[in-house]
């Protein structure tokens, strides 16, 4: 996984009936992109760690150009 | 098969100085059911939502004590390029739920005994249909070919 700072991680629920979650990107630990990632909770705005799995996904976030 | 290809889900860390309040807010945020605590690069202790609540709300501890006065240390770990089945002797030797994979001291996931014996299911399940299938269904002979 190639990531950048401002990219929604989504993890997919793993048992029936449970929701997704996401998380944002704050910071690249890792090189070239690479894991682990620095990431903000939504609802609690929690900071951690991120080493994203098969049950990731990315969306990129569409940087402005100057 | 690689330990790293049994990790079926995603790893969360946390640093030590994080609150037991913290670390229970962000396995629920984050759906899952452990932390590995990480200092610096270095992977410190796993604490999990089973420790939160015997050594952190059973003994008493405030909801602002620091995660690593409950979480387990040292950890059991394996290298993510091991042979998945070095994995299951380590589940077996020392009677855990969950390892810490990792590559030289770095952690990048966690294996867990429930996601291995949902992989093992599927194959027995895959296996186990062309037994079943020969068990329920009716024969049906083609015959003696036509000698004239």
């Amino acid at each position: 996984m190639h990531a950048s700072v401002g990219d929604r991680i989504v993890i997919r629920g793993h048992r029936v009936g449970d929701p997704d979650r996401d998380c944002e990107l704050l910071a690249v630990r890792g090189k070239d992109g690479e894991p682990p990632y620095l990431v903000r909770w939504g609802d609690t705005g929690h900071e951690t760690l991120f080493f994203p799995g098969v049950d990731a996904t990315l969306e990129h976030f569409e940087h402005p150009t100057a | 098969m690689r330990t790293i290809d049994g990790v079926r889900r995603s790893g969360v860390g946390i640093e030590p100085q994080h609150t037991i309040r913290d670390a229970a807010a962000i396995m629920e945020q984050a759906g899952v059911g452990s932390l590995a605590v990480i200092e610096g690069d270095r992977l410190v202790g796993i604490v999990t939502d089973r420790d939160l609540v015997r050594r952190g709300l059973a003994r008493g501890l405030p909801a602002d004590a620091r995660v690593d006065a409950v979480m387990t240390a040292p950890v059991v770990t394996i290298d993510a390029d091991a042979d998945l089945h070095d994995a299951f002797a380590l589940f077996r030797t020392h009677a855990l739920r969950r390892l810490a994979v990792v590559r030289g001291e770095q952690f990048v996931g966690m294996v867990t005994v429930d996601d291995l014996l949902v992989d093992l299911a599927a194959d027995l399940h895959d296996l186990s249909r062309p037994v079943s299938a020969e068990v329920l269904s009716a024969h049906h002979d083609s015959g003696l070919p036509a000698t004239t």
